[in-house]
């Protein structure tokens, strides 16, 4: 295990070296740069500002100048927002973290539970209706479901806040602070929610439907265990623990952000901020940040890896 | 969520009349910021102009809410808060020193600038009680209010105006206002390192400052009148060449404006609280709050957690602000204008024939104000209707004539060949087109497609990701038509000055320079005006550019709320001191 | 007792060429006519593909021309779903971007399981160091940003003076290019229980060779998951060509396809007041993601050899 553990680490480590390089070409390259779109500035200001910037230096001289700070800790400062790009992450990503964990939460919760019930009691009415609502979650853009939740439970039922994470000038602290970002999460979980669930669910169903018609199944009915035994020990099992590995895919989407949500909802979150970034390419904080995602991407992989094995020791590392 | 260049808008207010002032020149403060933000990362609004007449409306089109009783517990609740939209401030929030349009917004409210401008763009008094300009027109002298004060109740001095005007040369300063535009004397030599100090800038005594230029410049009376930053708060630790610590306390400001800063909660809110210490005396409400949204949203002010907010002006948006029976109504046109500019090395486009072929062959009503609902009024010269220098005297409108088009490129040499499209010499009119990717672009490239084709025009639209994206493309020069709209304009010269520095592609008229050359050789309204329809008169005629649209808005705002001004060039900041909230009847 | 015979073929082999393959997807074809369900499923994709391609033919409105005079009008008479904001008719727009969004919503999606599946499967197979190759490409890629590879590959289109028609396929088979490393992630980690079971173990003692162990074997083993992902998948991609259009990196307009449709109304006026603008086609590719589901379904319940029905 260690062994593959240190041969593992090392791949990582080249991966983010090389992907670093691979993303901040394409970051370079991408048409405009941070000073183009600002239209006030004469063409010569916009060549000294070029300088002091130093984006007028060659693409790989720049990534030896970031990569370098980069190793120190120093990710650089936002050329947008004058401030250094791990203070501005620490501001927005626990935000998204919060929406992100409690939705995968509710979202594994939930598929496994549907997934498994509408399993056995493949073809009944039941299971038709969650293949349906599985299939609309699936097909309807998020804004769409997004804009319907708050025009209905918001702004015409009153019973949920229309968005933010507080209520615009509230001061509340404590206990009282807690139940306000509840109240505002509310909403916005459950959009994330109900668009994660439709393929989770899917794959648990498939799992299990797949698991029950196995013969240790039978065998195990035929021996004449209860269902209820049959069910949780040994079916359940057997279709959950190849969706573990999924587990570890979900750690970059924790902390990646969602667009389409913050937006809507108005939560500050870094979803928005990595998009405003790149609408004005601000170098810094899109590599930083995209930095950020790809380790925790190499550090999912590695755990789903080790999660399969756990999960199916025939697997060999 | 895509950003373009459009720039913003803000209301029309005929009740604030123009007021004289000494010497006057209409100059513009270049990323002036209108209401819910500018240039870069900023949603076009739409401004309101005729308004449907069923409610008894002023004659600045505000139209009074219903009833006031619909209002939500929310907003009835708030008894001295304020709370307005602003689409993301950045939290920079010290002058010269934004990247962000919204940032203007905040600083507006943070810090008083020395001189400001009224709703037409004239030129008055603010922090500054008076100044003078030399006959020779090279001197500035700017008198400062005795009572002028910082929020920390230290004085504002010359000193500190000094030390703003001296960063603002410095070699290390990144921000947007470019000072070499104002050609102050000595100001390149401090640039450069030659010299410890900007010759031009003489303190007189602690009130009083006096800067010379090297050239007569009718525009930097408002660059030299921008806001003005405390020397000891600011300037600590400045040496020539090091804004380093001064950026480090950019986002801690420190001001002379009716509010101070009482808490940035980034992606959410700006708060503030009213300033004992501004000049013309404090705030009537205690609190104010820059509510981070989206432009269009409409939840919030639905529930009333907002009390004022920027809309489109088409039929629906206003349909649905009356519906809501709380809201106050105003109707606006933005300072700007929208336009298609024409690549003018090619060709085709050289011929002046062309031009104004396609400008007959565009169906530009329905583009902008049909399929708009409204929310838009067609232009035909670069000036803003709540601009002072607008005028529509012996203007050609150019009225959609498809057949007057075909005539004018058949009398320019272009026939009409097999396929349909015209062609000269053996070469095909096929225009390119870039723009980004926004609703009124799709519409326009729809209608065009049609338009052109059926005057045997081949129009080849090419849609961009962004609008950075976009300029790079721009940029290279590789387009024969393009989209854009202009940034806030505060001085006339604004809207014309492309025509004449080169940065409209291969556009060069002896005319059009020699009348804005002399449109800023006086500082005289009268004269100006006079001047400006003659030039408008001639680019009417020789098409630059293909001129499109101004856009109408409205806001709508809590009916509890009186004192709303919105001035085109400066948004709500000059106004806002007065705003009162009545109490809930 | 068998004898073998001269031929030196035993009753074993005459059974196991019986199982043939025509004979195969022969049973499998029987068995799908047998659920309605899933033909259900193929009538309504067959009926909705016709439609598409053949409806805008009989349509007065197939030019797509401008009506300044019925601008967003509710369905009538003259236009059975209305008009949009320029008075075109919605119902023509909405066969003409079917066409656009079945094709691209099931090429793409065909594409990156094709490409997906086969390199999953060949690294779950082989393990070692084409595993090892396969697997860190896959989390190269996975880390790396889409958005700037959008806008770089636009800006590359637009250099290279492709015709604004076929940029968007362009740009969908590039981001399948990107977009297999999930897949492959999963069908490898399928496969790499599969090798290990028993009957896997069997082939190799029976001294099959590989190419025979993976396509006889092992890839109907994969059907299941390969066809419930890909069926996942159309729905996503049907839809990511309206995040392209979104970019700019779509159709031009007028150009319909039913994700731009469906973006034309994300406003919440547009939401409230003009709803024949975002149902039709927000059902259109709701009832398309059903119907291929279902098929898929039917299909894997067919193809899976441990179904014993």
């Amino acid at each position: 295990m260690s062994t593959y553990l240190t041969r593992r680490l090392t791949y990582m480590l080249l991966i983010l070296f090389a992907a670093s390089l691979l993303i901040f070409l394409l970051y370079a390259l991408t048409p405009g740069d941070f000073v183009t779109s600002n239209i006030k500035l004469t063409a010569a200001r916009k060549a000294e500002l070029r300088e002091l910037y130093g984006l007028n230096k060659p693409v790989l001289e720049r990534y030896g100048i970031w990569i370098k700070n980069a190793f120190h800790g120093d990710f650089g400062f936002s050329l947008a927002q004058q401030k250094p790009v791990l203070t501005l992450f620490h501001d927005y990503i626990w935000n998204s973290f919060l929406l992100a964990a409690t939705s995968t939460f509710f979202t594994w919760v939930f598929a496994v539970i549907i997934g498994v019930i509408s399993a056995y009691k493949q073809y009944s009415w039941f299971d038709t209706l969650v293949m349906v609502f599985i299939f609309a979650a699936m097909s309807i853009p998020s804004f769409f479901i997004g804009l319907f939740l708050i025009k209905i439970f918001a702004v015409d039922l009153k019973w949920l806040p229309p968005g933010g994470m507080l209520t615009t000038g509230s001061n509340a602290v404590g206990m009282a602070y807690v139940r306000e970002v509840l109240r505002h999460m509310t909403l916005p979980v459950a959009v994330m929610t109900l668009l994660g669930i439709g393929s989770l669910t899917r794959y648990f169903r498939s799992n299990m439907i797949d698991v029950i018609k196995q013969d240790f199944i039978r065998t195990a009915r035929a021996k004449g265990m209860t269902e209820r035994t049959v069910l949780y020990r040994h079916a359940l099992r057997n279709a959950l623990l190849p969706a573990i590995t999924l587990v570890g895919f979900e750690l970059p989407g924790l902390f990646g952000g969602s667009l389409i949500i913050e937006k809507i909802f108005n939560w500050p979150g870094i979803g928005q901020l990595y998009m405003q970034s790149f609408s004005v390419r601000d170098y810094p904080l899109l590599m930083g940040f995209t930095m950020l995602i790809a380790v925790l991407t190499v550090i999912g992989t590695l755990l789903s890896d080790i999660l399969y094995h756990v999960a199916d020791p025939r697997v060999k590392l | 969520m895509v950003h373009s260049a459009c720039a913003h808008i803000s209301a029309i207010d005929r009740f604030i009349g123009v007021r004289q002032s000494q010497r006057l020149g209409g100059k513009h403060k270049p990323g002036r910021i209108g209401e819910l933000g500018q240039h870069r990362g900023l949603r076009q609004r739409c401004a309101f102009g005729q308004c449907g007449s069923r409610r008894r409306s002023a004659a600045n089109g505000l139209i009074q809410a219903a009833d006031l009783s619909k209002l939500p517990e929310t907003a009835k609740k708030r008894t001295d808060t304020v709370i307005v939209g602003l689409t993301d401030p950045s939290g920079a929030f010290t002058p010269y020193f934004t990247q962000s349009g919204y940032d203007g917004n905040v600083n507006s409210l943070l810090f008083t600038p020395l001189v400001t401008v009224d709703n037409k763009g004239v030129p008055i008094p603010a922090l500054a009680e008076k100044w003078e300009i030399s006959p020779d027109q090279l001197t500035y002298t700017f008198h400062l209010r005795k009572n002028a004060k910082f929020s920390d109740s230290t004085p504002v001095t010359a000193d500190d105006v000094a030390f703003t005007w001296t960063i603002l040369h410095d070699k290390a300063y990144d921000g947007d206002t470019d000072f070499s535009l104002v050609k102050v004397k000595g100001g390149q030599a401090y640039k450069d390192g030659k010299a410890t100090s900007v010759e031009g800038i003489k303190i007189i005594d602690p009130e009083t400052i006096s800067v010379t230029l090297e050239q007569v410049n009718a525009t930097a009376l408002l660059y030299l009148g921008g806001e003005v930053l405390p020397k000891a708060y600011y300037g600590k630790d400045y040496k020539q060449g090091n804004l380093d610590t001064l950026k480090s306390l950019v986002t801690k400001p420190l001001g002379n404006g009716p509010y101070k800063l009482e808490k940035f909660i980034p992606g959410q809110e700006v708060r503030f609280v009213a300033n004992e210490n501004y000049y013309a005396g404090k705030p009537k409400i205690e609190h104010f709050i820059y509510k981070t949204t989206d432009g269009d949203t409409w939840q919030f002010i639905e529930t009333g957690e907002q009390d004022f907010g920027g809309f489109s002006a088409t039929q629906d948006n206003i349909d649905k602000l009356k519906k809501l029976g709380f809201l106050n109504i105003q109707p606006y046109i933005a300072n700007n204008y929208g336009y298609i500019q024409f690549n003018h090395e090619h060709d085709a486009l050289k011929d002046k024939r062309v031009r104004q072929a396609l400008t007959y062959g565009l169906d530009r009503k329905t583009i902008y104000v049909d399929s708009n609902q409204g929310a838009a009024q067609v232009a035909n010269i670069p000036a803003s209707p709540v601009s002072w220098s607008y005028t529509e005297d012996g203007i050609n409108p150019y009225n959609y004539d498809p057949v007057k088009a075909k005539a004018l490129l058949d009398e320019a040499g272009w026939k009409v060949g097999a396929s349909g499209i015209r062609e000269k010499d053996g070469k095909k009119l096929t225009l390119h087109f870039i723009g980004s990717k926004k609703k009124t672009t799709d519409v326009l490239i729809a209608v065009a497609k049609e338009n052109y084709a059926a005057i045997g025009v081949d129009f080849q639209p090419e849609q961009f990701a962004d609008f950075n994206a976009q300029i790079a493309k721009y940029d290279s020069g590789d387009f024969d038509l393009v989209a854009f709209s202009t940034s806030l304009l505060t001085d006339p010269a604004d809207g014309v000055v492309d025509f004449v520095n080169g940065n409209v592609n291969g556009y060069d008229n002896p005319k059009v320079k020699e009348l804005y050359n002399k449109a800023i050789a006086t500082t005289d309204i009268e004269q100006r005006k006079a001047i400006y329809k003659e030039l408008y008169q001639v680019i009417n005629d020789d098409l630059p550019y293909l001129f499109t649209s101004y856009n109408k808005s409205v806001y709508g705002y809590n009916g509890r709320i009186a004192g709303i001004e919105v001035n085109p060039s400066r948004g709500i900041a000059v106004s806002l001191p007065n705003w009162t909230l009545d109490p809930v009847k | 007792m068998s004898t073998i015979p001269a031929t030196g073929r035993t009753e074993a082999d005459r059974r196991s060429s019986a199982r043939k393959r025509p004979s195969l997807w022969r049973q499998s074809l029987r068995r799908l006519m047998k659920n309605k369900l899933a033909v259900s499923g193929l009538v309504f994709l067959a009926f909705m593909f016709l439609i598409c391609f053949l409806g805008p033919l009989f349509s007065p409105y197939a030019d797509n021309k401008i009506n300044t005079t019925i601008m967003n009008h509710a369905p009538y008479a003259k236009h059975w779903l209305g008009t949009d904001l320029l008075g075109r008719d919605v119902l023509t727009r909405l066969l003409q971007a079917g066409r656009i969004s079945l094709t691209v919503g099931i090429t793409s999606m065909l594409l990156s399981v094709f490409i997906g599946s086969l390199l999953g499967a060949i690294a779950g197979y082989y393990r070692g160091v084409v595993d090892q190759v396969i697997l860190r490409f896959a989390d190269l890629l996975l880390t790396v940003p889409n958005l700037p590879i959008l806008f770089i590959f636009g800006a590359l289109l637009s250099e290279w003076k492709v015709p604004t028609e076929y940029r968007m396929y362009m740009v969908m088979l590039m981001l399948s290019f990107v977009g297999w490393p999930g897949l492959a992630r999963l069908i490898r980690g399928q496969m790499l229980s599969l090798r290990e079971r028993e009957f896997m173990q069997a082939a190799t003692v029976l001294g099959l060779r590989d190419r025979r162990k993976l396509v006889h074997h092992l890839l109907p083993n994969l059907f299941p998951l390969i066809i419930v992902v890909a069926t996942l998948n159309i729905g996503g991609a049907i839809l990511s060509e309206s995040v392209l259009s979104f970019f700019g990196l779509g159709v031009m307009p007028p150009t319909p396809t039913w994700g731009n449709m469906i973006d034309a109304a994300n406003t919440i006026i547009d939401f409230e007041k003009h709803p024949w603008l975002w149902i039709p086609p927000g059902v259109s590719i709701f009832l398309t993601v059903i119907a291929i589901n279902i098929f898929g379904d039917g299909l894997r319940d067919v193809l899976d050899p441990k179904q014993k029905k």
